[in-house]
Order: C-alpha cells, then structure tokens, then sequence
C-alpha cells in the first residue's frame, strides 16, 4: 500500500494540474454565477409577472434536475442547436447556468432579510441612490450572505467533479487517469479526497474570517 | 428496597463547589427533619440553586457528604456512582424548577405520570388514577388532556408540583419556583406550597418570597458568597436577624 | 416511446438504490450524532474528522474509491453494493450534521427535569430528547434526500445504469438526446416532489396528532 502512495506522489503534476483545473472553474462559476445570480435575483424580484414568474420557474427548475444530468442535456443538446463547444467550455457554461440559480436564491433570501429599520435609518440620513446601496445595504448583503455562499462555494468544487464524466481534466479526472494506469486505486482517490479537504477546510476557513469581522462590526 | 423513615429526612454535610476557581459553595452543614419545611434564603449568586442541585446530584458536589434519611447520596462503597445509580435516590426527591421545565410533547396528565411508569415501572392505570387526584389538588384537573403550551405560567408550574408529587418523594426541592412568574400570578403557586407544607411535606425551597418563608417555613437558613450566614425560625429571622449581613439583606428586601 | 420501459428501468435503479441509502443513513447519522453529542473520548474525534473528509467529497471522487479502492483493502464489492454503500456514507456525513444540531439546539431544561425525576440516560434520549428532536430535524432529513438524488447521476462511473445513464445511452443510440434528458428531469421532478409531499404529510400528521405551536 505504501508503495502505492509513492507512486501517486510521483505523479504529483498530474494532480496538481487536475486541482488547478478544479480550482480555476469552481473560482469563475463562483465569480460568473454570483453576477448572473445577482441579475437573476433581481428579475425574481421584479413587479411584472410576464419577468417574475418564468425567473422563479428557471430557478425552481434548476433546483430539481440533478447537476450531471443537466451537464449532459448541455453537452449533447448544444450541437443539436449547431453550437460546437469543447468540453471545458459545456462544463463551465453548465456550471455557471446551473449555480445560477442556487445564487440569485441566495441574494434573494439575503435581501428580503434586510433589515429595514437599518435602511430607513440610511435614508433619514439623507442617504440615497448610489450612496445608500453601497454604504449600508451592500455591506449587509454581503455580510449576510458570506456563509451560504461559502456553503455554495463548496457544491460547486464538489459538482466540477462530475465534468471528468465528459473528459474535462480536473482533479477526479487526474487521479482516476492515475489509478488506471498505474493499479492503485485506493491511495489515488485517497490522495484525490485530500486535496479537496483541503480546499473545503481553506474555504470554511475564509468564511470564519468574514464572520469575525462581521462580528467586529456588529458589536 | 425498604425505604427508610428516620427523623431527619436530608442531611448536608461540609459541602463544597468549585467552578473553575470560583469556590461557589463552601463548608454548607445543615439538616431537614422530616416534614419539615426549610426556606433557602440570599442575594443571586449566593449558590442557594447550586447547594439544591447538590442534594440531589444533579451536580456533583467537591467536598462534604449528603444523606437522604440515613442513606449516603453519590457515592457507594468509596467510589462515585453512576448515572443509573444515581437515579435510584433521584426518584425520591421531587424537584420544581424555575423556568417549570416541562416536557412540551406530552399532555398535562402523560407529563406528571411519566417518571412513576417509566422510571418506578408503576402501572399505568392506576398512576393515571393519581394522577388525576393530584392534578384536582392543585386545581388544574380539567386540564389533563391539553399541551403545556396553551398553559399559563402559573399553571404550568402547578402542574410541575403535581408532576414532582406523582413520584411519592420523601423530599420536594423547589428552585425559585415564582421567579418567572407574574405577580399576579405568585399567589396561587405558593398557596398549594403552602398547602403541601402544612400536610406535612418535607421542602427544600429556594426562593424570593419572602412572605412564604414567614409564613410557611420552619426554618430559615440565609446564605451568602457561597456559606451559610445564619440559621434560624423565620420569627427570629425576620424580626430580630443577628448578623450584619442578614440585617442588610433584610432591609432591601421588607419595607 | 419505445425507449420508455429503458428509462423507467433507469429510474427503479435509482430509486432503489436512494431508498436503502436513505432508509439506512438516517439511523447511521443519528449514530454519529450520538457519538459527538455524548463527547465520547476518542470516537469523537474520528467521526468529526469523518464526517469533515465525507461532506468534502464529491460523490463521483468517493465512488471511483469504493468501488475500485476496496479490493486494495481486502473487500469485494459488487457495483450496486457499491453504489448503495457510496450514497449510504455520503448521506451519513450529512445526516450526522443535521441530527447534531437538532441535539444541541435542545432544550437544556428538559433534560435538568429528567435527571431530577431519576430518567436513565437511555429513557431520557427515548422518551424525552427523540420524540422532539426528529420532528425539527424533519425537513432538513427530506432535503438532504433530494440532494442525494441529485448526486446518484455520479454512479454512473461504476457502471450503474440509472435515470441519468438510461437517458444518456437512449439519447446516443437516437441521436435525439433532449426528449430522454427531459423525460428524465420530469421523473426526478416527481421523486423530488414525492419525498416533499411525504414530508409535509407526515408534518400534518404530527401537528394534528400533538397541536404542537
């Protein structure tokens, strides 16, 4: 057995290119599905019901379809609509499309959670526009919303996984090429479900930082 | 097992608490005669709601011995006893908390015959029978069959006396039994208090009122930063206390 | 469709498959809540660091090992038995969080009452702490269901053939993968739904039963 961990940590580049891999599109799902999420949220929250309601059914939906089938519904769907893209590119557009939604529920939930007396007390202050949205409700926002989308954050590192299934070279991809060339399954994928230990334990970590600061700040 | 009837129901000897390095409770030497009634008396933080929870080892005391009628409480044959062990003295002493601690998933009646069916393993028939005599003792017989919640404070708390009388204990512990309730409200908790006490119960009560102690206890003992101060008949206590402390306390609390 | 008996085949799978995952990781993660709970010397620490590896994982990473890892360690497993026993740790990990914040979240003066009426530990847990504790940790339980659902898809990598693969393969055989992809997404809707509409009939129930505010 240790022999086999050996040979794993041998092949150490592969490993790392894999978690850079993991790495780079959980980072941009995260950033591009936090914009798209915003956008989204704010059309949840629109008055028009021709905006509102199909907003609430996409999200709805997203929510029900399990991620790898809807992976697959854009990997091979796509070419039907003459749309060629590369694995890397589905596997993002799939990432980013589906975490969408989970986001805009997230900024949704954390804007009818906004306090109103706080908001009140910013325009009797003579706040307003610009000003009243990034003083005082963005800083809310963001503060109450940093441990769900940490909590995000993590479902999404765990759903780059499933792209191996359509060859994308991430970090499970790396280590079962590892175990199938080399006969060592167990200490490969050992090694693999360190590294995103790690990652997890990183983010968790982050969070804790930003609750404390927000703790700082709130008194 | 025989249960043992002596004159003196409990006693506590050279006990002592420490939190951390706080010494909470120190050398608490007293004794309870049985049917008696003994009012537990001094400033928040004097360890009265600690030293209770000693007598019955819902907190395991440092130093000093309790005996329930004669039998030692916590430890057997030179070693602590366990949990389960412990619940065989537990059993005996009924408790009535401050914040009544019900239980909210069972009715009024399934609360107060819970500990007689399941813990003594009386039948459930007949404990139903007195349970439902105890609950028309404290006045709340038409109340048998709703959820604590729908229950005022005051009732919630008799109910928590009746709950505490089903087991047949040799002592009730009461822990500041009016504390969260309304003053309004006081007046019927402490009449079937008084009550129980006339009947000859024996109690261990904890408590602000100074009213109950005057009237119902036959012994006051005032603690405070942990020791006992004085002991004394709640005539002498009250009227004539003879340390500084109790004299100062006394003056706060009786216009 | 001719192609339906193929999809619904894939569904059985994955239902069954969820179903014993599901039915088996509640008891387990309520377990391993005990075990935290309680403070156990040594034990503790294991299942905390478990339950951290676990919930870390993703469920394609911790099937790829069981199913290929296991023989390295002396066991043989059959695919379902893997895939079953993938869901089952999985889902144990995050049970096990959910049942130890239902246990903390207790009611302190409830237990003080139950020591001080002479309950046993076990009679207390029984009669005082699970009767409670599994009606608040009800809808957290359903929604980890559904969320092990939507990661069954992932054993498909140890040659399960279920919903998702079913309407995979009937797509390249066709080459016309949206109608099976969405006739698979409408029965996922439905076990998702079900297990919902369990959930709230079984909380109907209780509330009838207990008139609990």
């Amino acid at each position: 057995m240790n022999r086999d961990f050996l040979v794993v940590f041998a092949h150490y580049d592969q490993y790392l290119n894999g978690l850079w891999n993991t790495l780079w599109l959980s980072a941009a799902t995260l950033v591009l599905a936090s914009i798209t999420g915003c956008i989204l949220a704010a059309l949840m929250l629109a008055r028009p019901r021709a905006v509102r309601l199909p907003a609430r059914w996409f999200v709805d939906a997203m929510r029900c379809v399990p991620f790898l089938l809807f992976a697959y519904l854009v990997y091979y769907g796509l070419p039907e609509l003459s749309l060629q893209l590369d694995s890397w590119a589905c596997g993002l557009l799939a990432l980013v499309v589906y975490h969408t939604a989970y986001m805009a529920e997230i900024v949704r939930g954390a804007w009818t959670n906004l306090s109103r007396e706080q908001i009140e007390a910013g325009r009797a202050f003579g706040f307003a526009g610009f000003p009243l949205f990034g003083r005082i409700i963005l800083p809310q926002l963001f503060f109450a919303s940093v441990p769900v989308i940490g909590n995000q954050s993590i479902y999404i590192l765990k759903d780059t996984a499933f792209l191996m299934i359509i060859t994308v070279p991430e970090l499970t991809f790396a280590a079962s090429a590892v175990q199938s060339t080399y006969f060592v399954p167990f200490a490969s994928f050992v090694v693999a479900m360190l590294l995103y230990w790690l990652v997890t334990l990183g983010v968790e970590a982050s969070v804790k930082r930003v609750e404390a600061a927000a703790e700082m700040r709130r008194g | 097992m025989a249960r043992a009837t002596s004159d003196v129901a409990v006693e506590v000897r050279g006990v002592g608490k420490r939190f951390g390095n706080l010494q909470v409770l120190a050398d608490i030497d007293f004794s309870v005669a049985t049917g008696t009634t003994v009012c537990i008396l001094g400033p928040s933080g004097s360890g009265k709601s600690t030293l209770l929870r000693c007598i019955n080892f819902l907190v395991r005391p440092d130093d000093g011995e309790v005996y329930l009628h004669g039998e030692r409480v916590g430890m057997k044959n030179g070693t602590w006893m366990t949990e389960r062990e412990l619940c065989r003295y537990r059993v005996r002493m009924g408790m009535v908390f401050q914040h009544f601690n019900l239980w909210p998933h069972l009715t009024v009646l399934e609360n107060v015959i819970e500990a007689p069916v399941h813990v003594l393993g009386r039948p459930r028939a007949d404990t139903i029978e007195k349970a439902r005599t105890l609950l028309d003792k404290v006045g709340l017989a038409e109340k048998q069959d709703v959820y604590p919640h729908t229950l005022s404070g005051g009732q919630k708390q008799r109910v928590a006396i009746a709950r505490a009388l089903a087991t047949n204990p040799d002592v009730l512990l009461f822990d500041e039994p009016t504390s969260s309730l309304d003053p309004e409200i006081i007046g019927e908790v402490l009449s079937v208090m008084e009550g129980l006490s006339s009947e000859g119960m024996t109690m261990i009560v904890v408590t602000h009122e100074m009213s109950f102690a005057r009237e119902a206890a036959d012994s006051v003992i005032f603690m405070d930063a942990g020791r006992i101060v004085e002991t004394a008949p709640p005539e002498a206590f009250f009227t004539r206390p003879a340390t500084r402390r109790a004299q100062q306390f006394l003056q706060r609390y009786v216009r | 469709m001719a192609d339906l008996p193929l999809l619904l085949q894939g569904a059985l799978v994955t239902a069954s498959v969820s179903l014993a995952a599901i039915v088996l990781g509640i008891p387990m993660g309520l377990a391993l809540a005990i075990v935290r709970w309680q403070r156990i010397p040594v034990l503790s620490q294991v299942v905390a660091a478990y339950v951290s590896v676990i919930r870390a994982t993703p469920a394609i990473t911790l099937a790829l090992l069981i199913f290929f890892g296991s023989p390295s360690i002396g066991i043989v497993l059959g695919a379902t038995a893997a895939a079953a026993l993938t869901l089952l740790i999985n889902t144990s990990a995050f049970n096990c969080e959910i049942w130890r914040s239902a246990l903390i979240d207790f009611p302190r003066d409830q237990l003080e009452a139950a020591r001080a009426y002479g309950m046993s530990p076990l009679l207390r847990f029984r009669r005082i702490v699970f009767p409670q504790v599994w009606r608040t940790s009800l809808p957290a339980l359903v929604n980890e269901m559904t969320l092990l659902i939507k990661a069954s898809p992932a054993l498909a990598v140890i040659g399960i053939v279920d919903l998702t693969r079913a309407a995979s393969r009937i797509g390249a055989a066709t080459y016309q993968p949206l109608p099976p992809f969405l006739a698979a997404t409408v029965i996922y809707m439905l076990m998702v739904m079900l297990l919902v509409g369990a959930q709230r009939f079984v909380e109907r129930l209780v509330r009838e039963r207990f008139d609990l505010a």
